[in-house]
């Protein structure tokens, strides 16, 4: 456990290493700011807190060390490759990280706007004002197909079963390896 | 122990979706009517809603799974295998659901007939059917009448919802495959009703402060309390304790704000704790109610497969009600798909959130980091639309919650465990599912179809469990079964289970409408027979 003499400096240390990191994750390209300038690193390290208490910082601190955050004097592709060796060797953490500073980067009010001024509706709390929906019109949205069945319950009669075989075949791929 | 020897007309332990609909019925009767409740009143600012950071606290503080939380009105689940959703508070997990509201089918509740892998209800839809409007009209429930894949019902008091450009995609999806679809009914007013705002297409739909969604502590609890019923909050319930007898007569709880137990003596004791917490209690109380030792047993999840398609045109999935159309196209079994029992998609729109969509909403398809980020966010987000593949699971005593008596939660009781694997003929299913949804995905037009199957890297089953049903199953023998057609226990005749525990088959959807169906038929029939009910010592078949 540090103690608090130890840790005098993690903060502005952390805070840079943390905008370096957010930088690579949310570069800035064209009217879309890049994570660092809107300050993402700050609500990240305060939910690194809130998630971990400030043994989780310290251990942010030491894993970013290790990859040479705020990569200075570093070329691009040389940042990129210090972010990917992150991601594969902590990927939890990496994916806790970039998780966290996706969603501080789009609930800021600067990428909410944009979003919005770009023409794609979008609120910074959608609940207080919600948006704009025509009604339901009967005249012309009620579906007309016609498809559909349901039995009735003196209806319902049985099936045979006999060649399913749900005792003896086993289905061993399934989900997304079928 | 603090205790006072009245004793009290009817206990219900639970305030969700169920108790609040029995102590209004039983409360505007006349009945003495008093429900513990182990959580507290949620407030509009306690909802992730009204922050600017709400997304993330859909993620953290307000994240349904028990177990993604820590939140002091819960009580530890511990599941090898389920997300466990649930709230605990006024209202129950009505302040976290997305209130989807379709109803069961005829058929099942004829699983037995049909194929004996399933029992048939002692019940039938035409049973509940007044039941399902009653309730309709309660809350509110939008939608639209005339389905051909459903029995005839009443209207829906309030029209759909809006027909959200997600819901005109999907619609010509089914059209060009020519399979069924409808608009959704849902648990959402789409205009002023009863006091409550028509919905404001927000999107935020899991749990919604305005009230616009049913929320349980907003449109059913006030008319309770006005009509006399008690509410007790922050009362967890230890134990429900019984005469020599065999009846109930009340309960021990724990009062969480002096720390101090308490007994609630009545004649009539309901629970209404869910699917989880009402076995669990059960089982807490010496075996309660369990000759059959069918408590806990047989719970079901629904087969549940998912996936996110993403179109050209932009479909602006983050406004509007949650979903948007269901299709019954397989609702019904048809043995030469392989399996027995149906399925239906649950259509939505998409998530409300710019962050989610960029870490995983739905599939798990995340934005990539770097150079490429920007570019992908404008080709995906409003272009979104999501889909759930939901079925009916065959019902598994192994798949269980059950008691670990080697741990106790703080209050003394011992943690639940919850166990739940899919079967055989879910598993085949579910293949068949992922198919179709592709099938859906590609007469969409998308440009990127991402399936779910909720496996995780061992391949362990991690549904998101809202429906946790079946774990005290409803039935006409007491050897099979834990409760008769009135949700009387076969054991405790002066105690009924009015949840979703009681459900002896999932059926194809949302199980709370009909939940909630049950609940006032039953508690109808208390009021109705609370003489013979309050006294009697032999529970009859229904």
């Amino acid at each position: 456990m540090s103690d608090s003499n130890n840790r005098t400096g993690i903060g502005p240390q952390l805070s840079a290493a943390l905008a370096a990191l957010v930088d690579e994750l949310l570069p800035g390209k064209g009217d879309w700011p890049s994570g660092a300038t809107l300050g993402v690193q700050h609500p990240v390290m305060e939910r690194i807190a809130m998630h971990g208490g400030e043994a989780a910082l310290d251990e942010l601190a030491a894993a970013l060390a290790r990859i040479g955050a705020p990569f200075e004097g570093l070329e691009v592709d040389a940042r990129v490759a210090a972010v990917r060796r992150l991601e594969a060797e902590e990927p939890a953490r990496f994916r806790w990280l970039r998780n966290a500073a996706y969603q501080a980067y789009y609930e800021n009010p600067a990428i909410v706007t944009l979003i919005d001024g770009r023409g794609t509706p979008y609120r910074l709390r959608p609940h207080v004002r919600g948006y704009e929906l025509p009604a339901f019109d009967p005249a012309t949205q009620t579906p007309t197909h016609g498809r559909g069945h349901w039995i009735r319950t003196a209806d319902v009669r049985s099936v045979d079963t006999s060649g399913l075989n749900l005792e003896t075949e086993i289905t061993t791929k399934w989900g997304l390896q079928r | 122990m603090s205790a006072n020897n009245d004793i009290h007309d009817v206990l219900i332990i639970g305030s969700g979706a169920t108790g609040s609909i029995a102590a209004l019925v039983l409360a505007k009767a006349g009945h003495d009517v008093v429900c513990l409740e182990q959580g507290g009143w949620i407030e509009p600012g306690d909802f992730a809603h009204l922050h600017n950071d709400w997304a993330w606290r859909r993620a953290t503080s307000w994240n349904p799974d028990v177990n993604m939380r820590s939140h002091p009105d819960d009580y530890p689940v511990d599941s090898d295998s389920s997300q466990v959703l649930m709230w605990n508070g006024v209202g129950g997990s009505t302040n976290v659901y997305g209130a989807i509201w379709p109803r069961y089918r005829p058929s099942d509740f004829r699983k037995g007939d049909e194929h004996g892998l399933q029992p048939n209800w002692p019940i039938t839809y035409e049973d509940i059917a007044p039941h399902y409007d009653r309730v309709d009209l309660l809350l509110g429930t939008s939608g639209l009448a005339g389905d051909p894949a459903q029995p005839p019902r009443a209207p829906c008091p309030t029209g759909p919802l809006p027909f959200t450009a997600a819901a005109g995609r999907l619609a010509g999806a089914f059209d060009a495959l020519g399979w069924h679809w409808w608009p959704v009914e849902a648990g959402v007013v789409s205009e002023a009703y009863d006091g409550r705002p028509g919905c404001n297409g927000c999107g935020m739909c899991n749990g919604c402060p305005r009230g616009s969604m049913t929320l349980n502590s907003r449109s059913i609890w006030p008319k309770a309390l006005a009509a006399g019923a008690r509410l007790q909050t922050h009362a967890r319930v230890l134990r429900i304790e019984t005469g020599a007898d065999g009846r109930a007569t009340g309960a021990i709880w724990k009062n969480r704000i002096t720390g101090m137990e308490e007994r609630t003596r009545a004649r009539i004791v309901i629970v209404a704790a869910n699917g989880v917490g009402t076995p669990r209690l059960l089982l807490a109380s010496g075996n309660l109610a369990n000759s059959s030792g069918m408590v806990g047993r047989n719970l079901l999840h629904h087969t549940l497969v998912a996936a996110q398609i993403w179109v050209d045109e932009p479909v602006n999935g983050q406004m509007g009600y949650v979903a948007s159309l269901i299709s019954r196209e397989f609702a019904e079994t048809d043995v030469s798909r392989g399996f027995v029992n149906g399925f239906n998609f649950n259509c939505l729109t998409s998530t409300p959130s710019a962050g989610e969509m960029t870490t995983g909403w739905m599939s798990g398809t995340t934005a990539p980091w770097g150079a490429g980020h920007h570019e992908w966010f404008e080709k995906h987000f409003g272009h979104s639309i999501g889909l759930f593949a939901i079925g009916d699971d065959l019902p598994n005593p192994d798949n269980r919650v059950f008691l670990d008596e080697s741990r106790t939660d703080e209050d003394g009781v011992p943690v639940i465990r919850m166990h739940y694997e899919p079967g055989e003929n879910d598993r085949r299913m579910m293949n068949y599912m992922l198919d179709r949804l592709e099938d859906v995905g590609r007469a969409a037009g998308a440009f990127e179809i991402a399936l779910q199957d909720y496996r995780d890297a061992n391949g362990v089953y991690r549904t998101p469990a809202w429906h946790m049903i079946g774990t005290c199953r409803m039935g006409a023998d007491p050897e099979t079964s834990v409760v008769n057609g009135w949700h009387q226990s076969w054991d405790v005749p002066n105690m009924f289970i009015m949840d979703g525990s009681v459900l002896a088959t999932g059926g194809v959807v949302n199980p709370t409408p009909t939940i909630s169906a049950l609940a006032l038929r039953a508690s109808e029939h208390i009021r109705d027979n609370f003489a013979d009910l309050s006294g009697t010592t032999r529970t009859l078949a229904a």
